[in-house]
């Protein structure tokens, strides 16, 4: 849809600048360019005529983080992530997709084998020509952008993927009556897989019956990049494989993964064929953070105490409305010293593979990330995102500090 | 023009990413908070001042005009440079330094308003402007605008709290004016800059003044059926002499809106809300708060309630704060107008508006600053309607007149900008706008720092003259005070205003012999508002009359200048900017001073300021006569904030060595009181290390009886006792004795200093202090100091102790013999060039006290 539909919403932006205070990106670059105010006047002087679509708006549309922060120091409320989703839908259809983005969304993210394939391949420091695909994942943060080091990184690289070991399928869990189906995003397959062993772990816990889905990407990387076509091919692959009626609740540890997921409907349209099945759909999906909080398992008590902090991702807090979830659980666990970061709630500047696309702004972000989290002396710094956890990971190290970053599944397992 | 060249001038100082000339990034700068829209031609971010001041002098050397920006939220339009180069100071984020010993903080102009409160909370200090876009607006900005904010109420806004600031001029020079150490000698530079709105130079650096976090707050809502109500409640509050620190008001419509984005926890039924808070000692402030209530409730309040802890109070605010965002609910934009009148006119101007925007059938909602008479009245529209806009504008414009007839004026605290340009009209003569545009000129003599703000061109809407006051024999005496200096200019005489007469060896030696101009004709009150609590007064008036009068309403005006007895002429007092030891908590005139008339060197009555007590509108004229020790023009008239009497003045006092006692000073400095002053002397003066301090404390009595138990414990944490706590007379003070043997000396020396480095000083000069007697004011970093005898060099060594200690002496007083061989404000500095450019602009003919400046010709 032409962006000129939704003037009035963009017009109702009355200059204020509130969104400044809370925007990563301008409070990181201080530019205009970086903050909703400016990039909604620039799409309103593309409406107004004073504009046009082309390179130089580039930057200003793709260097949004998505976060959604600037929607939630509105006070009207103008939802300009989604107003810039629609624009970057709009200039690559004006202006042209990268070659990149579809070999990445067309012929790697539906196939989860490929993309294990290309992790791997990267990782071992093969030059297969798809050391670009691996950076617009971020994986290459976790080890470091230099390839000619590929011996340590293989050293600490998963050897097999997730998915290896963990086959789709029902499994029998201790639990007495909840049928969970386990979404396995990307980050969990092919990096995090300590979280999704111990997310795995819980479940068996908690569910009578685990089922492994045999999902692919949520689709949510092609949609943040403006490709609505991606992204529905995707979620309809999904669909397919979600759409069992033989579990109760589907659960992701991975809250980008759970707040796309529960956003399928938007995808599909009523009168959209796919429209009541994604409704179904999303309606089943819950974080595994929400999970945790209605039935938290017994955790053993720790000897020396620990202090663990808590970094709230984009999408778990803006996305979902999980913010109270964590803590709670966190504040509860025997042994362990909870300490609020301050700024909890801003992103990383991990936010799929921005980092990558970005890196000298995704790296100031996570700058400001970093110098919060000094403050708080964390022992562990926990989380409920891969991709959080992959980009805090990476913060750390670049700061040099001792805190271990963690999925909270890691935590409470 | 931008050149090619330019850009790549540029690209080399800052950077090539540091520079956006694209088409995209132009228009990303070619808007602020308000309507003004105009295209700059390029956009450059320095990240230092050697960085900004080299822009400068590239755009100045090319001929291109620029604006200095922080994040954008101008609402007059002024940061909106078509064509030009935007400077764009967001990389000046940092705080520099936060000194509770001295209570000041440094700071870089891109850094916001509610960064610096933060990093000041822990420490237990605020800074006390605080603009409801606190969030987003930059210190810098709020220098450019003057900003106050809700709790500008009780502290005064900008003006009131910067005490320096480094700046470049539109030549690229870069100079310093002021700094930790109070007033400097010489022109109020950093007075005349503040509110300049970016036209005058570009300010990189800036100290400000900290103040105590107070031990206790009490933040109220109150909810009203009628906006008439609310409004006459502000009016009963101020009236009866309380000043809360906030006063703020919201109308339904605002409300409603606010409600709709956040839950605030404002009525959705009531017609308006105030925000009343009150701070300070825990003791006494149950009191002052159960006033208010009773107050609000005489006047048809529905209801009154606290908020019961932080996070309420913090809700409150937050919608105050966000109220003009939330409009956006209402339509799409919004035309503010910033009208400030007297608070006893709120019910009349809010009326008016509702008829004006009824009329103009364009829907309005009111958040304003209730307690300083600023309204805020939210034009509501969309701009996309050529129509609309053209209606708006109108209606705006008219809103602008009315407050205007009812004495107030056209900005409280927005500033003009290109919003505003044409209503100066409504304010100022061709004259007084001539006199303002000299002040541009002195310092950006060829136009190229934000022009076309401020100052209308002239044309067919300039107004003649201004109107002679007519009260007593007023008029007449300032119309026989114009031919005299139009004739002495004629003549080239020199003159000199002398007031009374009695402090006439200020400043430097006039180069010619000057003919005394006295002031004996303007001895009388204008107009007194005691409901306001302001007052317009002939500049011939002494303080005591007006004291005698302003008591009959149990108030005073909160001076208490050294030296000067009452009998001293006001306007004498303000041309020297007097002011005591109490300056800490009362401020010096400069702060006292809401507007002034005076007469130039052309003998042209010159209006400046007004009768409100918040006001923006042109370059503040007020601040640059204060302290101008008659170099500038004769001074006819003053309107000057008055405040309630304090019902208990009180001084505790203590003695011991002056090391003991600067420790105490210290430790009360840092604490959570509010002192009035604080000051040490000898008991025995050029006897042994034995002195007495003094601790004064003024207000409501609970509060002064509970704030001098404490300081006592204090005291005793430092293993002092206290001699004796002492009442005073609140109009006299409790240092008469001593200014009168001070003033008993040939030579007075004046040094002032950050305060932690008072007794540094005084310690480091005494090799070259011969007999003298000392005042030391330990709350303001200050030295008065009698001598017999100062040779030269001794002089000339104490400046520059001064002046290494980031101070600086002057001598209020020295013999003509002396004088004639010294510049009384010791060692140059570079700031005075300015000063002197000034002095040439204004007073082209050099009638007024030639060679008083500083900086002996």
């Amino acid at each position: 849809m032409d962006i000129a539909t939704y003037y009035d919403d963009i017009s109702q932006c009355n200059k204020c600048g509130f969104c400044q205070v809370a925007c990563p990106i301008f409070r990181s670059t201080g530019h205009e360019s970086g903050v909703a105010r400016g990039r909604l006047a620039l799409l309103r002087a593309i409406i107004e005529g004073r504009l046009e679509w082309g390179a130089d708006i580039e930057e200003p549309l793709f260097d949004c983080l998505l976060c959604g922060a600037c929607t939630a120091n509105c006070f009207p409320a103008i939802p300009t992530a989604d107003l810039v989703l629609k624009a970057r839908s709009e200039y690559l259809e004006k202006v042209g997709r990268k070659s990149i983005h579809r070999l990445l969304f067309d012929h790697l993210l539906p196939y989860p084998r490929r993309l294990h394939w290309a992790a791997r391949a990267v990782a071992l420091g093969k030059n297969s020509g798809l050391s670009d695909v691996a950076q617009a994942l971020g994986l290459l943060r976790i080890f470091g952008r230099n390839l000619p080091k590929a011996n340590e990184i293989v050293e600490r690289f998963p050897h097999r993927a997730f998915r290896d070991t963990n086959k789709p399928g029902v499994y029998a869990g201790r639990g007495r009556s909840l049928r969970v189906g386990y979404f396995v995003g990307c980050g969990v397959d092919v990096i995090t897989q300590d979280a999704g062993n111990a997310t795995l772990q819980l479940l068996n816990k908690i569910a009578k019956e685990v089922h492994i889905l045999d999902n692919c990407c949520c689709g949510l990387p092609a949609w943040s990049y403006g490709d609505m076509e991606a992204a529905q091919r995707l979620a309809e692959k999904n669909l397919s494989a979600l759409a069992s009626r033989e579990v109760d609740v589907i659960v992701t540890d991975c809250s980008s993964c759970a707040s796309f997921l529960k956003k399928y409907a938007n995808l599909f349209p009523p009168g959209h064929r796919l429209h009541d099945n994604a409704v179904f759909v999303a309606g089943r999906v819950r974080d595994m953070v929400a999970l945790l909080f209605d039935n938290q398992p017994h955790t053993a008590v720790r000897k020396d105490p620990l202090t663990v902090t808590y970094h709230d991702p984009c999408h778990a807090a803006r996305g979902q409305g999980i913010v109270r979830e964590p803590r709670e659980i966190l504040k509860s666990l025997p042994g362990i010293n909870y300490k609020e970061l301050p700024e909890a709630d801003w992103c990383c500047g991990g936010a799929g593979s921005y980092a990558v696309a970005h890196h000298e702004l995704s790296r100031k972000v996570l700058d400001r990330k970093m110098d919060n989290l000094k403050t708080t002396g964390a022992d562990i710094l926990v989380t409920s995102c891969p991709a959080c956890v992959i980009q805090l990971s990476f913060g750390v190290r670049r700061h040099g500090l001792n805190t271990q970053v963690r999925h909270i599944s890691q935590l409470i397992s | 023009m931008i050149t090619d060249l330019l850009i790549e001038k540029l690209r080399g100082i800052v950077g090539k990413s540091h520079v956006l000339a694209g088409r995209a990034g132009t228009e990303l700068y070619s808007y602020d908070a308000s309507l003004a829209w105009g295209q700059p031609g390029i956009v450059v971010f320095p990240a230092d001042t050697p960085a900004a001041a080299a822009i400068v002098s590239a755009a100045s050397q090319a001929g291109v005009a620029c604006v200095p920006r922080g994040f954008g939220t101008n609402l007059s339009g002024g940061t909106v440079l078509p064509e030009g180069i935007i400077i764009c100071l967001s990389r000046f984020n940092r705080i520099l330094g936060i000194y509770p010993k001295s209570r000041h903080a440094v700071v870089q102009p891109g850094v916001t308003n509610l960064e610096l409160q933060t990093a000041l909370a822990p420490l237990n200090f605020f800074y006390a402007p605080d603009p409801a876009s606190q969030k987003v607006s930059t210190l810098g900005g709020n220098i450019g605008e003057n900003s106050g904010g809700p709790r500008c109420l009780k502290y005064g806004v900008t003006t009131n709290h910067v005490l320096g600031l480094e700046m470049i001029l539109p030549d690229g020079e870069i100079i310093r004016t002021g700094g930790a150490a109070l007033d400097p000698p010489g022109y109020d530079l950093r007075g005349a800059i503040i509110g300049s709105e970016g036209t005058l130079g570009i300010v990189t650096e800036i100290t400000v003044r900290i103040l105590p976090a107070h031990a206790a707050i009490v933040t109220m809502l109150a909810i009203y059926d009628d906006i008439g109500a609310a409004a006459r409640s502000v009016s009963a509050i101020i009236g009866a002499g309380i000043v809360p620190t906030t006063l703020e008001m919201m109308d339904a419509p605002i409300i409603q809106a606010v409600e709709d984005s956040y839950a605030c926890g404002y009525p959705r039924d009531a017609a308006a809300v105030l925000i009343i808070e009150v701070e300070g000692p825990a003791a006494g402030l149950e009191h002052q708060a159960q006033n208010i209530r009773e107050l609000c409730m005489q006047n048809n309040c529905r209801e009154i309630n606290a908020a019961k802890n932080d996070a309420e109070r913090n809700r409150l605010w937050e919608g105050r704060r966000g109220a003009f965002g939330a409009v956006a609910r209402l339509a799409p934009s919004y035309l503010v107008n910033d009208c400030s009148v007297s608070r006893t006119k709120l019910p009349e101007a809010l009326a008016r508006v509702t008829e004006i925007s009824e009329r103009y059938e364009i829907p309005h909602g009111n958040v304003f600053h209730a307690g300083d008479g600023n309204l805020h009245p939210l034009l509501l529209f969309d701009s996309r309607d050529a129509e609309q806009m053209k209606r708006v504008k109108k209606a705006g414009w008219e809103i602008m007149e009315a407050c205007v007839q009812l004495g107030g004026t056209i900005s409280g605290e927005h500033g003009i900008g290109v919003e505003k340009l044409a209503a100066m009209h409504m304010i100022f003569s061709r004259e007084d706008l001539d006199f303002q545009q000299g002040l541009k000129d002195a310092f950006d003599p060829c136009n190229l720092l934000n022009p076309g703000k401020v100052i209308p061109a002239p044309g067919p809407d300039d107004r003649k003259k201004a109107e002679l006051s007519k009260t007593g024999g007023h008029g007449a005496a300032v119309t026989a005070l114009i031919q005299t200096i139009q004739s002495a200019g004629i003549e080239k005489q020199v003159l000199l205003p002398v007031g009374n007469g009695s402090r006439r060896e200020f400043g430097n030696l006039s180069s010619e012999m000057p003919f005394p101009l006295g002031s004996s004709g303007l001895d009388d009150i204008i107009e007194y508002d005691p409901s306001n609590q302001v007052v317009t007064i002939g500049s011939g008036l002494s303080l005591e009359k007006l004291q005698d009068e302003l008591q009959v309403h149990n108030q005073w005006l909160p001076l208490r200048p050294p030296f000067a007895t009452l009998a001293h002429s006001l306007g004498g007092l303000a041309a020297t900017a007097a002011c005591g030891p109490e300056r800490m908590v009362y401020g010096s005139v400069r702060d006292l001073m809401l507007g002034l008339r005076f007469i130039n060197g052309r003998g042209q009555l010159i209006t400046a300021g007004g009768r409100v007590v918040k006001n923006v509108a042109g370059y503040d004229i007020t601040r640059l006569m204060v302290g101008s020790a008659g170099t500038l023009g004769m001074i006819t008239e003053m309107t000057l904030k008055v405040a309630t009497l304090p019902e208990r003045c009180c001084a505790l006092t203590a003695q011991g060595s002056l090391d003991t006692l600067a420790g105490a000073a210290a430790r009360i400095i840092e604490s959570n009181l509010w002192p009035a002053c604080i000051v040490a002397v000898p008991v025995e003066p050029q006897e042994a290390d034995y002195w007495e301090i003094s601790i004064g404390f003024e207000g409501i009595g609970k509060s002064v009886e509970s704030q001098v138990e404490q300081a006592n414990r204090l005291l005793q944490e430092k293993s002092m006792q206290s001699i004796g706590v002492q009442d005073y007379d609140p109009i006299n003070g409790r240092f008469n004795e001593q200014y009168q043997v001070l003033d008993g000396f040939d030579f007075l020396l004046r040094a002032n200093v950050p305060i932690d480095q008072l007794v540094d000083l005084f310690v480091a000069g005494q090799p070259s202090l011969p007999l003298h007697y000392p005042f030391l004011d330990l709350g303001n970093g200050r030295a008065l100091l009698g001598l017999e005898k100062f040779a030269n060099a001794d002089w000339l060594n104490f400046a520059d102790l001064s002046a290494e200690r980031a101070g600086h002496a002057f001598l209020e007083k020295a013999p003509v013999e002396f004088k004639k061989e010294n510049d009384v404000f010791g060692r140059p500095r570079p700031e005075w060039g300015i000063m002197h450019r000034l002095k040439n602009v204004l007073d082209p003919g050099h009638i007024f006290d030639p060679g008083g400046l500083p900086g002996k010709a």
